[in-house]
Parts: structure tokens; C-alpha cells; sequence
């Protein structure tokens, strides 16, 4: 049978951003996926270089503009490695509730998008899009941003929570705690969903260990590795973290992972906000002079909600010598090729959607 | 003479246009072509809103609201916007069937719309195989929309071609297979006489259910709805066939979309659901544009709600339910309905 090579991208409805994928198909069977990437390249890491320590976070939240905070911590705690700085308690238990509220952002969208890229008329792209605002709204409360947020600070943040944020955040998880069983329900109780999710794009749990996928990819795969458990970071061992997994590999688990890790994140966030502790929030002002770094080199990884990043800077006075990142998104990308052999076309767009994707974060 | 009353005859010309004089016979049928065009275009473009509209209200969302009353006008400013740009046909595409699929496609669904009966009467041609020539008409239709794929020169729209062809196999039979029962249980292929046996007998919709449920799962497939818009599939293959067609032909194409929803509603209202009957508080024609209103509003939650099927699994699906369900109901029209309920 003759191979037809397809060219999907980077202007495609359903590539989350511009990613160019060259197809070859026989017939209706892929045989084979091949990325190319770099559109959104902006050259973070070599700008890095030439910034203060406390101007590159702007920098970081742009990579993941899905989400912007969890960048912004994991690059705010390489820096305080980096310092020596300790973080107050309040400030941990703060950072893990608004970083759990990005997670449930992030998930939320990727639920969406999911949903459209397998063929719907934007239906549950949009419920999920109004449950997104509701948490960004909570999110705004904290921080006076919606998107990009620009408020971690070394030791700390840049205000502490406001006065009934807590009863805000409890309501709207109560009201997530119904909704997300609802959109399970929906989801799951439709056969052609899970006709199209379940036994598509499998990656068994050996080759997700070879492949290097993390984050829920790897979880949906048997691998029950989560940073926030494995290296507990802040105050997740306190708040009694656990992973979730699944074993399949396919389709169906990964969207089934996110759902979990809603839950999940809505539970750590209540448990956070009843422990609460009282002290102060705020870390250091941003100046001219921050403090001269005491590590030359640092490494920090952190569970981001696409995967697991790792920054590993190397630290002159005054601003980074080196600052590398390891892109979850990009390396999940890579897995591409291996889950869509041998599926059909359509499914593609499934297993792009469940990699779930960004494409700042990918190229950098 | 002779010959207007054969053709009276042939035809079954409804009596308002029966006159003794031929010249006044063509000009009545002339007016009769516009009006009924005019008010079909109407309707699809009402269709046209309403599932916009709907669709909205499905997401939370408004629909249009600025362009007219509700929002009403706003298709019409989609339309001249269309209108208004550069008519684009691509390099290697083949012009003449490229040019032509469209027009043809709205030219057979006014075809159809002209042979439905809408009132007594109310028919152009009151044709005795009236339902065989309207099924073999809309089987036409999956051809010009494979033309106007395979023409385009595209390859997303190369993809929509097969597909349209692929998808053929698993519908095209459960239609005719119900309509054989429809004719069966009437006694009759003319669509003014599948009516007017309802009035004495129950709607066939209550005769014949798995009948109806097959019919409208495959009149989806029919008209390109969701879930099995495969040949339009806009999260994979861009637009299908309609990737490489713009401004003008894009117009039509949307239209099309919306009216070939509403011919479809008006057929399942014929065949199952006793056309122009009912009580007789509001004019026969009145109640077959409720019942295809209804009918468009259940298609319309259906793309709403509903996934995309992937091409392997329709064709699964339409020979592993559809077509033995079809059969089934084909039996149970013979051997139970037609001797016993009749």
C-alpha cells in the first residue's frame, strides 16, 4: 500500500499551539509521527544568562502560559537553593495551595481540550473552561492576576493570602467536588468516548521508564512516581500526599489520572487551608542587589502539572552562569511516535491531546 | 390537450395548478419552485440559528446576540461576509467539479424539497414512486460530496473522500431497508399516500420504533451530523471536503449544512411522524414545519452532547446494529404488523 505523508500543522485546529507533525499514513494507519518543534522557541535559558536573579521569573511563567505558576516556583526555588534561604512555614503551606489550584487550572483544560480534539463541538471544552475560571478566580483573589501571576518571592510570596480567601477557596472546592463526578459521569457513560480513549496510544510500564514520560503519563502507565511524594518538597509529606496510578497505558487512564489528580488536588487543598499556620507570608522585597548565592550549583525538580521539571542552575553573583531546564512536555512530546504507530489518524489527535502538551514549555 | 392531461396524469399536478391552459400550468409551477425555495431557504436559515443557539445554551455561552434581534440576522452577516471575499480555487484542483459539486448539492436538495408533500396539494409533483425517487436523489448527494473531496486536490480532503465512500457502506442500506417497510405498511411508494395512511392508522413511528431509531441514527449519517461527521471531521482533517473551499462555496456549504438538517427533519416527519396531520387548530403546513422543528432541535442536542466516531468503528456499527436491526424491523413489519395491527 502506498504511504501518503500529511503534514498536520503548525496550523491545525487541534495541535495545542504550533507544533508541525508529519504523518505518514497507509491508508488509515499511521506508520509513522515525526515533531517538529521550535516555533515558539525564545531562547529562555541563554536570556537567563543575562538577567538578575528576581527578572527572570516573568521569563519562567511564559514557558508553561497554561500553568505560569508552577514554573515560577520551581525556577523561585532553584534560586533559593541556590541562597540558602528558608521558606516560612505559612509561605510552604500558601505556595501548595495556590500551586494545587494551577494544577486543577491545568487539568481542567486539558480535560477540555481533550474533549474537542476527539471530535465534540466544543461542549465540554466549555463547562471545563467556566470550572477553570472559577479557579482562576481564586487565583486572581490571591495574587491580582489571572494568568500570569509574578508572585513568588525568595523565602516566600509577594503578599499573603487575603482575609477570606479560605472560605472562597472552600466553597468553590465543595462546589468542584460535585462537579467533577458530573463530568465522569458524562464522559464514561458515552460508549464512543470511551471506545475512542480506551486501548489507544498504550505505553506499557517498561517503555514509559525507557521513554522518560513523566507526570500523568507516566502515573496512567503503572509507574506510581510523583516528585511531591518521592522527593516531598514543602509540606505534601504533612498533608498526607498520595500518587495515583492506573495500569493501562492508554488513552482512557491518562484522562483518568487527571480526573484523579482534580480530586486529589481539591483534597490537599482543603487539608491545607484547615492547617494553615499563622506567621508571615511575605518573603524578600525584590531589589537591585539580591543576596549572593552560597551553592555554585543547584538542582531542583518539581511536579508540575504536565510532568516533572528539573532546573539545574549554576550560580554566579548576581545572576545565573548557566540555567537548564528539563522540560516535561518535551520529553513526553518524544513519546509520540511510539503511541501513535499503528493507530488510525484520528486517534492521533486523542493521544496528543491525553500527552497533553504545551508548546512554550516544549520549545523553550 | 391530450398531452397536459397526460402529463397531469404522469405527474398527479395538484388541482390549483391543473388549469386548462399549459402556459398558465408552467407559470404556476414556475411561482410554485420559487416560493417553495424561497420559504425552504428561509427555514434552513431559521435551522441555521437555532442550532447555533442551542448549541450555546449547551456550553454556556450566548450564541450570536448583536446582529439583529437575538441575534437573528447574524447568519446573514456570515453570508455577506463570505460574499464579500476573494473566491479562492486551488492550483491543482479540478476546477469545473470543484466549481460545480456545490451548486449541484443544493440543486438536488431543492430537487427533494419540491417532490415532499407539505400540505394535500402542496406538492410540485405528486409522483406515484415519489419515495423511491426521493431515496435514490439523496443517495446522489454522499457522490457530489466525494466529487467536491476528491476535486479539491487536498490531501486532508483526499482523506474525506475515502471516508465518504467508506461510510456509504454502512448506512445506505439500513435507509432503504426501513424505507421498504414504511412503503410495506403504507401499501404505497407515493409520499402524499404514506401520509395519508397514517391518518387512518397510528403514526408509523409508533408502528415501526426500531425502524424509526435506525432511520434517524443513519438520516445522522446521511447528512454529514454528528456523531458521524467523519467527512468534515474538523479536529482532524481541518474541514474535509470544505478544507480548500472558500467565500462563496463556503456560504453554500454552511447553508447546506443547516438546510440538508431540516430536508432530513422534514423526511423522518413524513415517514414516521404523519406529516401535515394533526389538529386541525393550525394549517396542515404549520404542523410539518413544528414536527421538522422538533425533530431538528433532537439533531441538534445530538451535536451537541455526542462525540466523534471513528470511520472503523461506524462501519462496525452499522453492520453489526444497523443493518440487522433494520432487518429485524423489516421482519416484524411483515410478519406482525402488517397482519396483525393493520
Amino acid at each position: 500500500m502506498t504511504v501518503t505523508r500529511i503534514n498536520v500543522g503548525p496550523v491545525h485546529p487541534s495541535t495545542h499551539g504550533v507544533i508541525r507533525l508529519v504523518v505518514d499514513l497507509e491508508g488509515d494507519t499511521i506508520v509513522n509521527v515525526e515533531p517538529h518543534i521550535g516555533f515558539l522557541h525564545r531562547g529562555v535559558e541563554k536570556l537567563a544568562e543575562s538577567r538578575m536573579y528576581m527578572q527572570i521569573p516573568p521569563y519562567m511563567e511564559k514557558l508553561d502560559y497554561v500553568a505560569p505558576m508552577s514554573y515560577n516556583e520551581a525556577y523561585v526555588a532553584t534560586v533559593e537553593t541556590a541562597m540558602g534561604i528558608q521558606v516560612s512555614e505559612r509561605s510552604q503551606y500558601i505556595r501548595v495551595i495556590l500551586l494545587e489550584l494551577q494544577r486543577i487550572a491545568s487539568h481542567l483544560l486539558s480535560l477540555g481540550t481533550l474533549c474537542n480534539d476527539i471530535g465534540q463541538t466544543f461542549t465540554a471544552f466549555m463547562w471545563a473552561f467556566k470550572d477553570r475560571d472559577i479557579v482562576l478566580d481564586l487565583l486572581q483573589e490571591a495574587t491580582g492576576s489571572r494568568m500570569f501571576y509574578v508572585n513568588m518571592r525568595l523565602g516566600g510570596l509577594r503578599e499573603d493570602l487575603p482575609a477570606d480567601f479560605s472560605e472562597h477557596t472552600l466553597n468553590t472546592m465543595d462546589y468542584l467536588e460535585k462537579r467533577i463526578p458530573e463530568y465522569v459521569a458524562y464522559l464514561e457513560k458515552n460508549p464512543i468516548f470511551t471506545e475512542r480513549m480506551k486501548g489507544i496510544g498504550v505505553i506499557t510500564r517498561d517503555e514509559a521508564k525507557q521513554l522518560g514520560v513523566t507526570g500523568p503519563v507516566l502515573r496512567a502507565s503503572g509507574v506510581n512516581y510523583d516528585v511531591r511524594r518521592s522527593n516531598a518538597y514543602y509540606v505534601y509529606s504533612k498533608l498526607h500526599f498520595t500518587p495515583k496510578s492506573l495500569q493501562d497505558g492508554d488513552n482512557f487512564s491518562r484522562y483518568k489520572v487527571r480526573i484523579l489528580e482534580i480530586q486529589e488536588s481539591v483534597r490537599l487543598v482543603k487539608s491545607a487551608l484547615k492547617a494553615l499556620p499563622e506567621g508571615n507570608a511575605k518573603g524578600m522585597q525584590v531589589k537591585l542587589r539580591s543576596p549572593n548565592p552560597v551553592n555554585r550549583i543547584s538542582v531542583v525538580n518539581r511536579e508540575l502539572p504536565k510532568g516533572e521539571c528539573m532546573m539545574y542552575m549554576v550560580a554566579d553573583p548576581q545572576k545565573p552562569y548557566r540555567l537548564s531546564i528539563r522540560s516535561p512536555s518535551f520529553i513526553n512530546l518524544a513519546a509520540i511516535n511510539h503511541m501513535a504507530k499503528g493507530e488510525r489518524f484520528a486517534d492521533l489527535f486523542g493521544i496528543l491531546g491525553t500527552l497533553d502538551i504545551i508548546m512554550g514549555c516544549v520549545d523553550r | 390537450m391530450n398531452l397536459q392531461n397526460d402529463l397531469a396524469n404522469l405527474l398527479n399536478i395538484p388541482y390549483w395548478m391543473s388549469s386548462t391552459n399549459i402556459i398558465h400550468n408552467i407559470v404556476g409551477i414556475i411561482i410554485y419552485i420559487i416560493v417553495i425555495s424561497i420559504a425552504f431557504s428561509i427555514f434552513g436559515y431559521m435551522v441555521g440559528w437555532l442550532e447555533r443557539k442551542l448549541i450555546a445554551r449547551a456550553q454556556y455561552r450566548h450564541g450570536p446576540t448583536y446582529v439583529g434581534m437575538w441575534g437573528l440576522l447574524q447568519n446573514m452577516a456570515d453570508l455577506i461576509k463570505l460574499l464579500s471575499k476573494e473566491d479562492v480555487i486551488p492550483e491543482n484542483a479540478d476546477r469545473m467539479l470543484f466549481a460545480a459539486s456545490l451548486p449541484l448539492l443544493l440543486a438536488l436538495s431543492i430537487f427533494i424539497v419540491l417532490l415532499l408533500p407539505y400540505s394535500p396539494g402542496l406538492q410540485a409533483a405528486n409522483l406515484g414512486f415519489g419515495l423511491l425517487i426521493v431515496f435514490t436523489i439523496i443517495s446522489f448527494m454522499p457522490l457530489l460530496l466525494f466529487t467536491a473531496a476528491f476535486s479539491s486536490g487536498n490531501k486532508f480532503a483526499d482523506i474525506s473522500a475515502q471516508r465518504s465512500v467508506l461510510i456509504l457502506l454502512s448506512y445506505e442500506l439500513p435507509i432503504l431497508l426501513v424505507v421498504v417497510s414504511v412503503a410495506a405498511l403504507s401499501g404505497s411508494y407515493n409520499l402524499a399516500g404514506i401520509v395519508a395512511s397514517q391518518s387512518s392508522s397510528h403514526y408509523f413511528a409508533l408502528l415501526l420504533p426500531i425502524g424509526l431509531v435506525v432511520f434517524f441514527i443513519a438520516m445522522l449519517a446521511e447528512f454529514e451530523r454528528p456523531p458521524f461527521d467523519l467527512r468534515e471531521a474538523d479536529s482532524e482533517l481541518i474541514a474535509g471536503w470544505l478544507t480548500d473551499v472558500s467565500a462563496p462555496y463556503y456560504a453554500l456549504a454552511l447553508f447546506l449544512d443547516y438546510a440538508r438538517m431540516f430536508l432530513g427533519s422534514i423526511i423522518i416527519s413524513i415517514l414516521f411522524f404523519g406529516g401535515w396531520l394533526g389538529p386541525s387548530i393550525l394549517p396542515p403546513f404549520a404542523w410539518i414545519i413544528i414536527k421538522a422543528l422538533i425533530i431538528s432541535v433532537f439533531i441538534i442536542i445530538v451535536r451537541a452532547t455526542t462525540f466523534r466516531m471513528r470511520i472503523d468503528r461506524v462501519l462496525r456499527f452499522g453492520w453489526v446494529w444497523l443493518i440487522p436491526l433494520s432487518l429485524l424491523n423489516l421482519i416484524i413489519t411483515y410478519i406482525v404488523i402488517i397482519p396483525f395491527v393493520k
